[in-house]
This record gives C-alpha cells, structure tokens and sequence, in this order.
C-alpha cells in the first residue's frame, strides 16, 4: 500500500490540527487513525517505531512525534508547524473549558464530580505504572529503584532534581553490572 | 507578572528536561513546585485542574497551560506550555540522532534497561500524589483512583472517558 506523506504544510497543519481536535481522552490511538489508516502518511511499522523512539525522550509523546515527523517531511517549518497544529485547538479547549469551570466551581457537586474525575485519572497513572512494572518484579535491583523512588518523591516529597540523579546512577550501575 | 512568567518559564522549562516518559514522570515535582513552594495552585484545585485537562482533547501537557494560567493569566498560559515542550523538543532533537547512531552500543542498551524502573517509580508517586492532595490519607479519593486503576486493567477493551465518567459519578456520591 504506498505511502501518501503530507505534500504540503497546509496538509501537514491540518492532519495535526484534525489530530488534536479529536483527541479526547488519548492522543496516541487518533494520530494512529490519522496518519496510519486515513491519511496514509506512513506506515504501521513506522509509527511504532517513532512512537517507541520518543518514549526514550523527554516530553510529550506525541509532541515529539509531531515534531520529529515534521522535521522528516519539512524540516524545522515542519516541525513547528506540525507541532502547532496539534496543540492549536486543544489549548483553546482547555483554556474554555477552566473558565467555565471556574464559574461553576463554587457548586459543591460540581467540584465533587470534577475531583472524582480526577481521582480516576490518577488511577490510570497507577495502572499505567503497574503495566510497566511487569516485567520488572522479579528483578529486585529494579523493585529497590522503585520503592526507593517512591519513598522519596512520593511520599517524602522531596525534590526530584535532588533525587533523579541519585536514582539514576544507581540504576544506571545495576544496569551496567547486569543485575537490572 | 514578568517575574512570575520568568519562574512560570524557568520551573516548567527544567521540568521538561527530566520529563522522560511524559507528564507522568513528572507529576509529583510539579505538584510539590506549584503547590508548595510558588503557591500558584491551592492542593485540591490541583485535581481538579488535571480532570479539566482530562476532559480536553490532545496531550495531558496541556495541565501546565491551566497551571500558567492561573499564575499569570493568558501569557502564563502560554509560556507554560512553551516552556514545557520547547527544552524537550530541543533535546529530542538532539537526542534522537545519537540513539540511532549508537542502536547497537551497550551504552545504549543499559540506559534503557536504567529507565524502566525511573518512570515506573515517578509514574507511582505521580499517581500517588495526584490523589493525595494533602499529604493525609484520603480514603475517598483512593478508593476511586483505585476502582479506575482496577477498571483499566482489567477492562482492557472499555474506552477510558467511561472510567473517568464513573469516577465522576462516584465523586458525586463520596465526595
């Protein structure tokens, strides 16, 4: 099946634009459809591997794939472009949506519904954790990182610039020494 | 406002540094920045500006613009944002060349065996303290943040927004 990249930056800020636009609740599964299925504008096995690059990097995920893709097709222009496009219309969503909300706030079932919607999302943090950290219980350098990890940045609230670090070299040396 | 905006840029632009595995991995530090140390955001407001991003389409990032917007309006909002994904995206750039270049250096194959157990402990005390705004126990809450923990690994196939819908209606009834 041939490939169909963007052939423009108009195209390019629209695609992402489209992206951003329907993209409630997860990013990921609306820029595969997106690019993947509708648009064509690369193939499966060169999303996941884009996708799989920028888990290793720092910053949104999707971000960076905007970028890093724009940056394939049109170089910076591309980047920033793409990278617009995907932002654009959920900003103003959000933005909206907390003034809105602002007004509504001082009702008490509001502010218990908004929080217990919270409340959810923290859980799909947990759950996100808990699926990552399969194929770490039975190493117990890993499970001490963890826990130590935890300890300190979750419950002890300490700074993570002082901590990461620390938890990075120590992981960083289980890892070299094999025991990770 | 310049000085706030400055701070806005300076604390999400370190942050975006270290945020490897995305907003989760930094959640805490953000939380203890904004909350403790500049006060821009009351504990409890926190949550609830996180499930108005929730309920917003694109990246969850976008909880830093709520956050600049709350500190300093309109240019917060943006700065924030900025300032959030502009060091990252430099640094991806940066960084993405050498990992290709290096695919098949162990290096390389010990950094990523290093990360795995780094974001998955951030990504804990992330989740952990989202649902604590106060730093006490709050059963309530991880009664929820469970049951949607719960709901999301086991119901592989249910649409997420169907877990923070019920996590609503469950804060309407123990909140």
């Amino acid at each position: 099946m041939p490939v169909t990249p963007p052939r423009n930056l108009a195209e390019l800020f629209l695609g992402f634009l489209a992206i951003g636009a329907r993209s409630f609740g997860g990013v990921m599964p609306w820029a595969y459809r997106t690019m993947v299925e509708e648009r064509r504008w690369l193939t499966a096995e060169d999303f996941t591997e884009t996708i799989g690059l920028c888990q290793f990097l720092p910053g949104p995920n999707i971000g960076n794939s905007a970028i890093v893709l724009g940056k394939r097709w049109f170089g910076l222009r591309g980047s920033v472009v793409a990278f617009l496009g995907l932002f654009a219309l959920p900003f103003i969503w959000v933005l909206a949506l907390a003034s809105l909300y602002a007004d509504f706030a001082s009702h008490h079932v509001v502010r218990a519904v908004v929080t217990g919607v919270g409340a959810a999302g923290a859980g799909f943090f947990i759950a996100t954790a808990i699926k990552l950290s399969r194929p770490l219980v039975r190493k117990p350098g890993a499970v001490a990182v963890v826990l130590g990890l935890f300890i300190t940045v979750g419950l002890g609230r300490v700074s993570l610039f002082m901590v990461l670090p620390v938890a990075a070299a120590v992981a960083l040396y289980l890892s070299r020494s094999h025991r990770l | 406002m310049l000085v706030t905006l400055l701070e806005l840029a300076l604390y999400f632009g370190m942050l975006s540094l270290i945020s490897v595995g995305g907003l989760p991995s930094v959640m805490s530090e953000m939380q203890r920045i904004v909350i403790d140390v500049e006060h821009w955001v009351a504990p409890e407001e926190f949550l609830q500006l996180y499930a108005v991003g929730q309920a917003s389409p694109g990246p969850n990032m976008l909880i830093v613009s709520l956050i600049g917007w709350k500190a300093a309006g309109l240019p917060g909002a943006f700065v924030a944002l900025i300032a959030m994904c502009g060091p990252a995206a430099v640094l991806s750039w940066w960084v993405a060349g050498l990992w290709e270049r290096f695919k098949h250096s162990p290096w390389r194959a010990a950094i990523q065996r290093a990360m795995a157990p780094l974001v998955v402990g951030l990504i804990f005390s992330g989740g952990y303290a989202l649902a604590t705004p106060h730093r006490t126990p709050e059963w309530r809450l991880w009664l929820i943040a469970g049951a949607a923990a719960a709901g999301m690994l086991l119901l592989k196939k249910l649409n997420p927004l169907w877990l923070l819908a019920a996590g609503g209606a469950l804060g309407a009834f123990l909140l």
